[in-house]
């Protein structure tokens, strides 16, 4: 059962040209994540959110705070999925897919075309990225999430670079290979019916990186964005997010 | 331990995958069809590279009809003939020679880019990649790109004298900042999120470096080697004009101190010629295949 414990976690960007005085990102953020659980980082621009997700990958290093990402106690294999599809250009979609794969063989190539397939790619395996719209790339930046089989999937906004209904269709597809492969994920997002959708948990960060609020979403699955049970919650979750923007403002806190 | 097997698709997915792969593919790397469909056949690409040869011969026929002393196009034909079949270029001793020399320039030329452009690659990747080894060279590769070619002529002829080191040498040196500095462009141009993407996934760095770090540098170290390519056959010449006793650039200089100035063009001309066929039948073809990933044929989204 895998496991991501963040404690204390603090993030402050130094001073740059752009930005004369330093930027507090994270301020002190604990979150707790354990087993088959998709828990969604929801808050608005400057929250944070992303730079919580790269630092929990490794791409980013805290200025104060541990992560820990374990399966079993070994160290967790870590995929993300990122607001753009991140694909090497010149490489075909398979060849993007076995890239972050440890092993290069027919089955691994049997299993990258079968993910594809499961986002709706059967067909573009030996295509190249540029051959592809920008939803299209975005299955494949999925489909190469699931591949390495992890035992943590971090996905930061990646239906936000799309239109509405490719969004919508994505989100279908994100929740239909969750549900199958049920990893312990993060998903960080702005879009509240998009959490309420996808997640079991929402945890709401504000401007600063302070968590404000950890709403559990215990809702049956598959959920659609027209079910009046999905769009309670989202309702809920709405006046919660609407009290946060009061809350900076005034500078009061739920937790 | 994958689940793929946990959730294996139903059996007639994969085939499907198998047998559709290839259609859309070859589909998707067609070379263009020469000439948009309604193109005037006047406006092709093939036609305007035609027609910019054809104006050249004539501005050189026009030149050569005014100018006593540029030699006119037959005269030049007849002696690059006489060098070809080894004929008398009467009154003088030496006969004509055409092979000999090229092959002498071809193989020093091919020993220099051997050598000078994996050095270029490797010492471009080190700039590029470490900002010490950046401190370091990048000032002292750029200083050595701006050296004119004649001084490395000169260089190479007091270093190594009339021997085929001379002119090899310089080809190299010619060579090594011209793909050092495309080559560290290159490795700065990579995309970032390609980087951190590889990071999260924890991929190891020799497939870092052989995919991300070459992949990515590609396209400025095929521009790097084409003007590589160009520079060290220049160099080549300049070298062996000044300090060599055979190759094309020598050859040209015998003509040219023998006052016979239609066999200088005529080894011009070959010189020219050459530079044009490596460029046309080689690099460009290798360029093309380098970048197929950018064509973007139509396909139907889905």
């Amino acid at each position: 059962m895998a496991t991501v414990l963040i404690d204390n976690l603090t993030k402050i960007f130094p001073p740059t040209a752009t930005h004369p005085s330093q930027v507090q990102a994270l301020g002190g953020v604990n979150i707790s994540v354990t087993g088959n659980v998709l828990v969604a980082i929801l808050g608005p621009s400057g929250s944070g959110k992303t730079t919580l997700l790269n630092i929990v990958a490794g791409v980013e290093e805290p200025t104060s705070g541990t992560v820990r990402a374990v399966q079993d106690s070994v160290p967790a294999q870590i995929s993300y999925v990122f607001q753009e599809p991140r694909l090497l250009p010149w490489r075909t979609v398979v060849d993007n897919m076995l890239y972050v794969q440890d092993r290069k063989s027919d089955r691994s190539r049997r299993e990258a075309e079968f993910y594809l397939s499961m986002v709706g790619l059967s067909e573009v395996g030996d295509l190249y990225p540029s051959q592809l719209s920008a939803g299209m790339q975005q299955r494949v930046g999925i489909a190469r999430a699931f591949l390495v089989n992890p035992d943590v999937l971090l996905m930061d906004e990646p239906f936000s670079h799309l239109d509405a209904l490719t969004g919508r269709s994505l989100r279908e597809y994100v929740q239909r290979i969750w549900l199958q492969t049920r990893k312990t994920a993060l998903l960080v997002t702005h879009d509240v019916n998009e959490a309420v959708e996808l997640a079991d948990r929402i945890v709401l960060l504000r401007p600063g990186g302070v968590i404000y609020d950890d709403i559990p979403v215990d809702l049956p699955r598959p959920r659609f964005p027209d079910n009046p049970a999905v769009r309670d919650v989202q309702a809920d979750v709405l006046r919660r997010f609407d009290s946060m923007g009061a809350a900076v403002q005034f500078g009061g806190a739920r937790r | 331990m994958s689940e793929f097997g946990a959730f294996r698709p139903p059996p007639d997915i994969l085939p499907e995958a198998a047998a559709t792969r290839g259609r859309a593919g070859r589909a998707g790397r067609g070379r263009p069809a020469p000439g948009r469909p309604g193109e005037s056949r006047w406006r092709r690409p093939g036609f305007v590279r035609l027609l910019g040869v054809v104006l050249l011969v004539l501005l050189w026929v026009y030149i050569a009809f005014i100018n006593e002393n540029v030699p006119g196009i037959t005269e030049v034909l007849a002696f690059l003939w006489t060098e070809l079949s080894g004929g008398s270029h009467g009154g003088m001793v030496l006969r004509g020679e055409f092979w000999p020399p090229l092959l002498d320039s071809l193989q020093r030329y091919a020993i220099g880019l051997i050598i000078g452009i994996p050095m270029g690659v490797a010492l471009g990747l080190l700039v590029g990649a470490s900002s010490v080894a950046r401190g370091l060279l990048n000032d002292t590769t750029l200083a050595l790109l701006g050296l004119p070619t004649v001084v490395w002529a000169f260089l190479a002829f007091l270093w190594f004298g009339l021997t085929d080191s001379g002119p090899i040498i310089a080809v190299v040196l010619t060579v090594v900042p011209f793909v050092a500095v495309n080559v560290s462009a290159g490795v700065r141009s990579i995309d970032r999120g390609l980087v951190e993407m590889s990071r999260s996934f924890r991929v190891p760095w020799p497939r870092l470096t052989g995919t991300l770090l070459l992949g990515g540098t590609l396209p400025s170290a095929c521009t790097g080697i084409r003007l590589a390519f160009t520079a060290g056959w220049n160099s080549l010449l300049i070298v062996e004009w000044f300090g060599a006793t055979s190759g094309v650039g020598w050859r040209a200089r015998f003509w040219y101190d023998a006052l016979r100035y239609p066999g200088f063009v005529a080894w011009v001309l070959v010189y020219v010629v050459l530079i044009v066929l490596l460029d046309r039948l080689m690099l460009r073809p290798l360029e093309r295949r380098a970048f197929r990933w950018s064509e973007r044929p139509v396909l139907v989204a889905r």
